[in-house]
């Protein structure tokens, strides 16, 4: 953890962030590619607090789903994190890849297996993501899915502290965050989880909306306006009112035609309103839907199919029959 | 927009106090309504909460400002024309702080530079005979504000091949070396021992072997599936993966023995300093905790002057906060606590050179995660968790408790809080989730803690914060039931095993 700035070659921007900017870079001496996360120290209030969580939680975080860093580099005013060099995020990948940004089933399935099994992970060690969306979550050409951008992450203890308000980007936000919950734990990522899910198969963002308001508005239109009966205490919440407009809860299969019962099931399980009701990453590896990965099956050949990473199997050559769209 | 802001952090801190929370009938707490009064801090009452606010910064800065090293160097100044100097510059930063409600509020420096430069004068004066440094006061290399005897250096120095525990090893970074002595002093071997008894503890108390077959505790988690902030799906590997962590983040009990410059006692005074301007910066506990772990871990690896002493220290507090708090107090508070000691400049160089020399490993699994999940088996009884938190704290103070995993330390101080307030015998349950410490394996951390308690009050700032209303005198309670507990059963005697040092503090 030592390296010098000189020991990697910068190549191009690869991406800006509000507080540092990626590069492509390259290993002198191994050749290698990286991604050199630079940031800026502040001339005031010195190392980021963001950079400090950052890199003190991915120094413990090393697991296949999440990506590795290798090196700090701390010069006089800047902070250059060496990461492993991916090829695309998600997002980039979907409007590469699929049609109109809309993912295949496997492709779908691996990404989701491989998303909740890094979020597995960071739960267990006591991580909150709490920023996961598309453009933070890196794919190789390998098919491999890998959590990235740990800068909003935080450790929690148990009780879970109250930890600030302003946290995931507004897309991928829960409704308990929007509605000024800050006693939010693990459940915060599994929506926003369920949100990336919805978001492969159509290649647009399930909930787009553009102030706080409007997102809750939006959620309300498809999952229902909740109320005392259907999540007790809600009136507590400080940005809830007894005027929203009241919508039903719509069908999620009406908007997802293409999405099997399993899998819908699996997705009402993330999207669930109250928190205490989602569910968690490890339950949601249980789930049915990811029945090929739990048990072993021979391995397909010949199909162009994406490889499952961590199982080294294939993708399922074709639908359950029971379960066929 | 700014003030939003703060009173938001305020009233975050606040909700966070157990004391302060909403306690239903059997005394138990929820998160959930906590969270329900911390909300209402926010929204409901805007008037309480610039109050709050105000009373903050201004509880803030009030009060003697205690330069840690001058009171290391005997110097103890009555309220001469410096003092009254000051105290106007804290009204004045006051008033600023309140009426802009951020911390960012720029004081003119140069009010107190004649009393710095006085004070800085007198310390070099002071130091001059025994540092061999304090002209790095005012070096400007960037990588080393710190260092006077760096690992190169250091390494020099033959290692010794001992046969001391693998764990001890493993704490004591390889840069920093054991001397030769470890084999001829029975202090060091007592220490060793003791360290090496405590990594077999730890590997004793895997919960997981209570639970196999037929526990013989409560599944007290299922009670609480339905409280998303008790994380009960994933709170045992939770547990598991910090007691991994407490290993790792250990310092070297043993780190003065290394350092030229300094003694325990300078410690001392600088950890209560540091309880001091936690207190008056309103922080989590965790950062305290967090803020001494990294100053001991540094201190473990890299020897310090006298005169850097209290940097190393309030850089601890600055990088802790930055890491737990959500809104950490800006640098210049730090500057100002400090008594303008070290510039702005000089703490920023300061944390640099300790992330890299702690390799950036903040995830100290503090004593405050133990505390709350042993809570759990008593239904959350707040008097036992307030006078708990107080003997917690002990160990933070008292560097014989250096050697102690943070776990343990917790486990004892929750158990001696049930023993001084008269609750029922350390049972199944309170053994489960304490991570599996017997009364046998309290005991000896016990003494030690009933052994602090009986020695006049060394730690002011510390005894004062648990003297007050707030922490249900805690600290009057425990010394008042100390004495009495020694008056009819006396500590054994081989307590003590810096007997060296504790002699020496009673003759001065």
């Amino acid at each position: 953890m030592s390296g010098s700035s000189s020991q990697y070659q910068q190549l191009e921007k690869l991406g800006e962030g509000t507080y540092a900017t990626v590069y492509k870079g390259r290993n002198r001496t191994t050749g290698e590619l990286v991604a050199l996360k630079e940031i800026n120290l502040d001339s005031e209030e010195g190392t980021p607090s963001t950079a400090i969580r950052e890199i003190s939680l991915m120094k413990e975080l090393k697991h296949e789903n999440v990506v590795p860093l290798y090196d700090v580099i701390h010069t006089e005013n800047k902070l250059n994190l060496v990461f492993e060099y991916m090829d695309k995020d998600l997002k980039k990948y979907m409007d590469s890849r699929g049609d109109h940004g809309a993912l295949d089933y496997s492709t779908i399935k691996s990404f989701m297996h491989q998303l909740l099994q890094g979020i597995a992970f960071c739960h267990d060690n006591r991580v909150l993501h709490r920023d996961l969306k598309p453009q933070n979550l890196l794919i190789n050409n390998k098919g491999q899915l890998k959590l990235a951008d740990f800068g909003l992450a935080r450790a929690f203890g148990i009780p879970v502290n109250t930890f600030s308000n302003e946290v995931v980007t507004l897309w991928y936000r829960a409704p308990d965050v929007l509605l000024g919950s800050r006693t939010y734990s693990t459940s915060i990522d599994m929506w926003s989880a369920g949100c990336i899910m919805a978001e492969m198969y159509t290649g647009r963002p399930l909930f787009p909306g553009t102030t706080n308001e409007d997102q809750l508005q939006k959620i309300f239109r498809l999952m229902g306006t909740p109320n005392e009966r259907s999540w007790p205490n809600i009136s507590q919440l400080p940005n809830y009112r007894s005027n929203f407009p009241v919508y039903a809860t719509q069908d999620l299969h009406t908007i997802l035609p293409q999405i099997d019962p399993l899998g819908l099931d699996l997705l009402c399980s993330m999207l669930q309103l109250r928190p205490e009701n989602r569910l968690s990453a490890r339950d949601a590896l249980k789930h049915p839907w990811f029945t090929e990965y739990n048990t072993l099956r021979r391995p397909a050949q010949g199909l162009d199919m994406p490889m499952h990473p961590s199982t080294g199997l294939m993708g399922p050559p074709q639908l359950p029959s029971t379960y066929g769209m | 927009m700014a003030t939003t802001r703060r009173s938001t952090r305020i009233s975050a801190t606040a909700g966070h106090d157990e004391n302060i929370l909403g306690v239903n009938a059997n005394g138990r707490v929820t998160r959930a309504k906590a969270a329900a009064l911390d909300t209402q801090l926010i929204t409901g009452q805007g008037t309480q909460s610039a109050l709050v606010a105000k009373e903050v910064n201004g509880g803030q800065i009030k009060g003697r400002k205690r330069a840690a090293l001058g009171d290391v160097s005997n110097v103890h100044k009555e309220a001469g024309p410096g003092e009254k100097n000051v105290k106007q510059h804290a009204a004045k930063i006051v008033k600023t702080a309140t009426s802009t409600n951020v911390s960012r509020s720029r004081a003119p420096r140069t009010v107190n530079d004649s009393i710095t430069d006085e004070e800085a004068s007198v310390q070099i004066k002071k130091n001059s005979s025994t540092s061999v440094a304090s002209g790095t006061r005012k070096r400007r290399a960037p990588l080393k504000p710190i260092t006077i005897a760096t690992a190169a250096q250091r390494a020099a120095k033959p290692r010794s091949k001992s046969s001391a525990s693998s764990l001890v090893d493993e704490i004591i970074d390889e840069e920093f070396s054991d001397g030769n002595k470890e084999n001829e002093d029975p202090i060091l071997v007592d220490t060793v021992e003791r360290v090496s008894s405590e990594s077999q503890d730890a590997a004793t108390t895997e919960p997981d072997k209570h639970g196999e077959a037929m526990p013989d505790w409560d599944d007290l988690d299922a009670d609480e599936m339905d409280d998303p902030t008790m994380v009960a799906e994933y709170v045992n590997e939770i547990f598991d993966y910090m007691k991994e962590l407490e290993i790792r983040t250990m310092p070297n009990p043993r780190y003065m023995d290394e350092q030229r410059d300094l003694q325990w006692k300078m410690r001392d005074i600088l950890i209560d300093w540091l309880v001091e301007v936690h207190t008056k910066f309103r922080l989590l506990p965790e950062t305290l905790f967090l803020a001494v772990n990294i100053v001991d871990r540094f201190l473990s690896l890299r020897v310090v002057t006298l005169d850097k002493l209290q940097l190393v220290g309030i850089t601890g507090m600055f990088i802790a906060a930055k890491y737990e708090e959500v809104f950490s107090p800006s640098i210049q508070n730090f500057v100002y606590v400090a008594d303008s000691g070290y510039t702005e400049e000089e703490i920023l160089r300061a944390e640099t050179f300790m992330l890299q020399v702690l390799d950036f490993n903040l995830s100290y699994p503090n004593p405050m995660n133990f505390l709350r999940r042993n809570s759990k088996a008593d239904n959350y009884d707040i008097q036992t968790r307030t006078v708990a938190k107080y003997l917690m704290e002990i160990a933070l103070l008292d560097h014989r408790f250096m050697r102690y995993y943070p776990s343990r330390v917790a486990a004892t101080a929750m158990y001696l809080a049930r023993v001084i307030l008269e609750r029922p015998p350390w049972d199944k349950n309170l053994i489960h989730y304490s991570g599996g410490y017997t009364e046998e394996m309290i005991e000896p951390v016990c003494n030690l803690m009933i052994d602090y308690l009986v020695k006049p009050v060394k730690h002011e700032a510390f005894f004062k914060k648990y003297a007050s209303k707030r922490f249900l005198k805690a600290s009057i309670l425990a010394r008042q039931w100390a004495k009495k507990r020694v008056e009819q059963i006396p500590l054994p005697s081989d307590l003590n095993i810096d007997s060296d040092e504790a002699e020496e503090q009673e003759s001065t």
